[in-house]
């Protein structure tokens, strides 16, 4: 076993928005290791997009991250950030949570990164690929050109309207150099883009969806980052085209041995990639461990609903066993300090009234789940009766059709949303 | 409309459906042609009642212009559509209303297929209103019970969409699809919007509507393993065309187009055991639909391209060649950028003979990866050198000669047997000569 | 046709700002003056030379005061100054300038409301038909819009006058008829004419609006469904089509008002009004005396100014708490 690359404790990020206080991450609790796979799955709404958008420091208000700590271990960055913050660091591990944003920000790209669902939306239209991945290999070039002052990281020269209008006139004026077009050109060769010569100088447009994922690829891996924060990066592509996608993902990390962040709600995508997964439920992680933990040993009601309601390309056929009701409300003052996963579960017992901490999962290093059944056996005896839900369900229910809301403020997923949209071309 | 037995519910024949791309008034005046996107091109099938037929492919490749074709939305370009007996496609007055009340549809945005100006209740009674069907109390009592049937409470009839989930908008849409009593109704990707855990609730609802309502389904999904849980047969679509149609089971455990066998191993598992699973990736890109390949559409990607005959070549090597003679053709490959900086000099166009067999090299290193047998080398060598002195067409030919196949001069068809495959490798098309349009 | 998100977005964004609540109260104001002009009056604003009911006379500016004293024969107090008689004075032809102004807001608020109204009739329509069947019909529709939009508004509004005269059409005042007022004009001239040039002149920009909707919304799922549900294209055109292009209708007739009402004072400025009762008329008038008697151009101005600036307030307004793209954001 290698030693954590990031270790996030008690994690919280809440959207304060007009109808209340939007709990998007709770107390969540992530280790992952240099060099592995983390996968962290969910359905819509709960909240792992915000959780990895936590780590990238891409949190916009109305978020918040309102607590907890997001420790990287880098002993040259800790070193470097010692004396301004010595608060943050603590050994090799520096808490992210606790440095200026400048300093944070000069993080992206050297030791994270990401890639979005949308290529297309990451792209500027009116540059060729070739001078965007140059510009990323530029900026990383300079920042590291003076990697002790984590200022200078900063202080780059900036793109200025003097630097566009001079382009404009003479074409050798660019912001680029060579030497980054040549990186450019090898990076796009590195991610299977054939003919990377002739294709740096296209434009995003004449790139199919396939190969603008991989571009995309291949610019956050100009700064050849530790850690790779990939949100739902083939969600949107054909399975065959997921397929190459994935196979590259694959590639990549056997080769530079970089640490991925999987973000995504496909299990297959899951099962394919990943070492270690943790689920999310209603901005919790209710079960991590590692993959065989999961999929085969799994002890959380929901993990076992998500599973069965997959249906199986093998097998044959036969009748799903779908999760009843809807993704719960997220609003702070909506939560009941119970299981949140209690009123859709088969299994809710009268211990699932008080909200439950994280237990160990015997049989196992490394597999911990927040659910009472790691501890007791389900007792017929102790189940919750059926109609225990239905009287605040219903409440709710009628609150949602309280028409002086908007659309948004009814689903946690949809009040997810503006982040989802807008990150995409933020990095 | 009366039923006579044994014959197919719907019957598809060789339905094309093709949009035209620069066709405004301005294009004409400025003299350019219209481009036809082939987006359905002669496809056929059948369904029969009581069954579901699963229509599968990747996004582009024209499975939801064939549904909504087959309905009548839109019009086609070519083709026959017959439902119950009739002709869809000649039907007008009443028989085409008639068609309106037995076949519906149900459409894959949960966000838009509702209007976000109509109370659910309107929504849902909207069809009994345009058909005229029953009072304003038995439209309420049905427009009550449909909600019911589909799992919502008939307390919410008043609510806008915009207050329910995407699964409990998904519910409405199917409430509405179902308010005339259809016979077949067309899923046009009904889950895709949904998370899984929703996606099997409404799968599960649909399943038993049908049984209950003894409806017909045309199910278009790109989720292999949706169509493979709720079809009894399914068609596998590949760039406006049917490559595959079989039943669900056979169709799953032998595919036999290499299509469906790339589309089926490269769906992950959620399983433990797919990261050891043998899987083969497709390589490359759907091509456009403006410019189809010739003879098998799938051939530029298909890694069981059949070589002429006597040839000795790995499939592997086979394909590099291919390429390099598609992007001849193509003339997409720019002779400045060979070699090193300004290394061939090519004022003129074409590179000086003195160094036409460094060129040769500098090309050959560039564009193939695999080390060719002698006499194989020999034939790219005489036709890059063509390339050299910029005979495109001359290099293309110098390679077609030899390694043209049966896949791109002649277009498989669908064969008669039980289990149609498009494909050369199952069918006697390579023996006799095909009329690539034939469908049959 | 509004819905209670729309309704609870338009109170929330009027009660976070100020500018709403300006707009409002200016045009409530506005409407309040236009519509109550007999009662607030002092005198017939179309009388001139005006004699008060002392007998004094005031005699039109410019004029010759000597002529005016011998022809009387008396010696009489004469003014154009505001006095307690004529608040605001006269104009050079003897009107009272505050009578005019009153009336001259209902001059520029029916010419608004009435054109807008009358622009939305042939512009919204027109658009929804070309945008819902596309392809040839909309070629040759968005064909016709473009030739209009070719011309500027101002020159092709002279020149539709010019075609159709500018002869008003004489509607009986109201208030007057209640018995509210005396000695006020009993009808009020409406310069039908120049209201349905000034549509004429800006429909084009409902009907390209109305057809971007239309464009984009038939494309929507839902229209699809109930076209397989065999709705007619009409039925769909009014359930479905014509109640979500709304919104941005709304606000561009909104803002259009303000543009009608400019583009009226303009026409009515160069004199092609159809009524004197015009403010674009007033400050023609006062033209001339803007050194000595300023204010007789500046009032009316000012009217144009606030009751634009209303219009305008109301439009942000209104497209704040309607546009979708807004709605959401900064929470």
């Amino acid at each position: 076993m290698t030693e954590d690359i990031l270790r996030v404790h008690d994690l919280s990020t809440r959207y304060f928005t007009q109808d209340g206080q939007v709990n998007a991450v709770s107390n969540l609790d992530l280790r992952i290791e240099r060099g592995e796979v983390f996968g962290i799955v969910g359905e819509s709404g709960s909240g792992k997009s915000v959780t990895a958008r936590s780590i990238m420091d891409l949190i916009e208000p109305p978020g918040e991250i309102t607590g907890g700590e997001i420790k990287y271990r880098n002993g040259e960055f800790a070193e470097t950030v010692a004396d301004e913050h010595p608060n943050a660091v603590n050994g090799e591990f520096v808490n992210l949570l606790e440095l200026p944003p400048n300093v944070r920000q000069s993080l992206r790209g050297t030791s994270f990164s990401m890639i979005f669902q949308d290529p297309e939306s990451s792209f500027n239209p009116t540059l060729t690929v070739g001078e965007q991945l140059a510009e990323a290999v530029e900026v990383q070039r300079r920042a590291s050109a003076r990697p002790r002052s984590t200022r200078a990281r900063t202080q780059s020269e900036e793109y200025s309207l003097g630097n566009f209008l001079l382009s404009t006139v003479l074409p050798s004026q660019k912001y680029i150099t060579e030497e980054s077009r040549e990186r450019a050109i090898e990076l796009l060769e590195l991610v299977g883009i054939p003919d990377p010569v002739e294709r740096a100088d296209e434009y995003p447009h004449e790139y199919s969806g396939g190969m603008l994922q991989r571009a995309m690829i291949a610019q956050a891996l100009a700064g050849e980052p530790d850690v790779l924060v990939a949100d739902e990066p083939t969600t949107a592509l054909d399975v065959t085209i997921q397929a190459q996608v994935l196979d590259l993902l694959d590639e990549l990390q056997e080769e530079t041995g970089m640490t991925i962040l999987l973000i995504t709600h496909n299990l297959g995508v899951i099962a394919r990639m990943c070492d270690r997964v943790g689920v999310m439920y209603a901005g919790e992680i209710v079960e991590r461990g590692s993959l065989e933990d999961v999929f085969d040993e799994q002890v959380h009601p929901y993990t076992q609903g998500l599973l069965g309601s997959v249906p199986d390309l093998e097998g044959a056929t036969r009748r799903l066993q779908p999760i009843p009701g809807n993704v719960p409300s997220l609003l702070d003052h909506e939560m009941d300090d119970r299981c949140y996963f209690a009123d859709r579960c088969p299994k809710a017992m009268e211990d699932c009234l008080e909200h439950p901490p994280e237990f160990e999962v015997p049989g196992s290093d490394d597999h911990e789940v927040r659910c009472v059944l790691a501890e007791m056996e389900y007792a017929e005896s102790r189940a919750v009766p059926d109609d225990h839900f239905s009287e605040t369900s219903r409440t709710a229910a009628d609150k949602h059709a309280d028409p002086d809301r908007t659309e948004d403020d009814v689903q946690p997923q949809r009040a997810e949303q503006p982040v989802d949209d807008s990150g995409g071309d933020r990095l | 409309m009366s039923r006579r037995s044994g014959r197919p519910l719907v019957q598809v024949e060789d339905l094309q459906k093709y949009f035209w791309e620069n066709d405004s008034i301005l294009d004409r005046l400025f003299g350019d042609d219209p481009v036809p996107v082939r987006a359905v091109d002669g496809v056929s099938f059948d369904i029969h009642e009581g069954e579901t037929l699963g229509l599968v492919g990747e996004s582009g490749c024209g499975k939801s212009t064939t549904g909504e074709t087959l309905l009548r939305l839109q019009e086609p370009t070519d083709g026959h559509v017959t439902f119950d007996g009739h002709e869809v496609y000649d039907l007008g007055g009443d028989e085409l209303t008639a068609f309106r009340r037995e076949a519906q549809v149900v459409f894959q945005d949960p966000f838009s297929s509702l209007d976000p100006r109509m109370t659910i209740g309107e929504t849902i009674r909207q069809p009994l209103e345009v058909h005229d069907i029953g009072t304003d109390d038995e439209r309420r009592e049905r427009v009550r019970d449909l909600v019911e049937r589909v799992g919502l409470s008939p307390d919410q009839l008043d609510r806008y969409p915009h207050e329910f989930s995407g699964g409990q908008r998904q519910r409405i849409g199917i409430a509405r699809a179902l308010a005339l009593e259809p016979e077949f109704i067309v899923l046009d990707e009904p889950t895709s919007a949904l998370d899984v855990s929703v996606q099997a609730q409404v799968l599960n609802l649909l399943d038993d509507l049908q049984d209950e309502f003894n409806l017909t389904y045309l199910l278009i999904s790109h989720d292999l393993s949706v169509i493979r849980h709720v079809c009894d047969r399914v068609a596998v679509m590949y760039l406006g065309e049917i490559v595959e149609i079989g039943l669900v089971d056979e169709l799953f455990e032998n595919p036999d187009h290499p299509y469906t066998q790339a589309l089926l191993e490269s769906v992950p598992r959620a399983s433990t055991d797919e990261r050891d699973r043998d899987r083969e990736t497709l390589a490359g890109d759907v091509p456009s639909p403006r410019d189809p390949p010739s003879g098998c559409r799938f051939r530029t990607r298909c890694p069981m391209v059949i070589p002429p005959e006597d040839l000795e070549l790995e499939q592997e090597t086979y394909r590099e060649l291919m390429s390099l003679r598609e992007r001849i053709e193509r003339r997409d490959i720019s002779l400045e950028s060979v070699g090193d900086d300004g290394q061939f000099d090519a004022d003129d166009g074409s590179v000086p003979d003195e160094d036409v067999p460094a060129f040769i090299a500098a090309v050959k290193e560039r564009l193939l990866d695999v080390p060719l047998p002698p006499r194989h080398d020999a034939i790219v060598e005489e036709a890059l050198a063509e390339l050299a002195a910029e005979n495109w067409e001359a290099a293309a030919e110098r390679l077609r000669t030899e390694y043209e196949s049966v896949c791109e001069r002649e277009s498989p068809d669908l064969g008669e047997q039980a289990h149609p495959v498009a494909c050369h490798l199952h069918g006697t098309a390579s023996e006799r000569t095909a009329e690539p349009d034939s469908w049959t | 046709m509004i819905s209670d998100r729309v309704k609870s977005n338009l109170k929330q964004t009027f009660s976070e700002s100020l500018l709403p609540k300006l707009g409002l109260l200016l045009l409530v104001s506005i409407v309040f003056m236009a519509i109550f002009a007999p009662v607030l009056a002092t005198h017939d604003p179309t009388r001139t030379g005006h004699y008060s009911d002392q007998g004094t006379a005031y005699p039109p500016l410019g004029q010759d005061l000597t002529t005016q004293i011998a022809q009387d024969g008396d010696i009489v107090e004469v003014t154009v100054e505001p006095t307690s008689e004529h608040i605001l004075g006269t104009n050079n032809v003897g009107q009272d300038v505050y009578s005019r102004f009153l009336y001259g807001a209902r001059v520029s608020l029916i010419v608004g409301l009435l054109g807008t109204s009358m622009a939305l009739a042939i512009g919204v329509p027109f658009g929804l038909v070309a945008g819902y069947y596309g392809g040839r019909v909309d070629d040759a529709m968005m064909r016709i819009a473009d030739i209009m939009l070719a011309f500027p508004a101002l020159v092709l509004a002279l020149a539709l006058i010019g075609v159709f005269g500018q002869t008003p059409i004489q509607v009986p005042d109201p208030i007057v008829l209640a018995g509210l007022a005396d000695g006020m004009p009993e009808s009020i001239p409406i310069p039908g004419m120049v209201t349905l040039v000034v549509a004429l002149v800006t429909w084009v920009w409902f009907a390209r609006v109305a057809r971007g909707e239309a464009l984009s919304i038939r494309n929507e799922e839902y229209v699809k469904a109930a076209k397989s549900f065999g709705t007619s294209d009409r039925t769909i055109l009014l359930k479905h089509v014509l109640p979500n292009s709304l919104t941005p209708i709304i606000v561009l007739a909104t803002i259009q008002v303000a543009v009608i009402i400019l583009l009226e004072a303009s026409l009515a400025y160069l004199g092609f009004s159809g009524t004197t009762l015009s403010w674009g008329y007033e400050i023609e008038r006062g033209q001339d005396y803007l050194r000595t008697r300023p204010w007789i151009s500046m009032l009316p101005g000012i009217g144009i100014v606030l009751a634009v600036i209303s219009v305008n307030l109301l439009g942000d307004w209104f497209r704040d708490a309607l546009d979708p793209n807004i709605e959401g954001e900064g929470r």
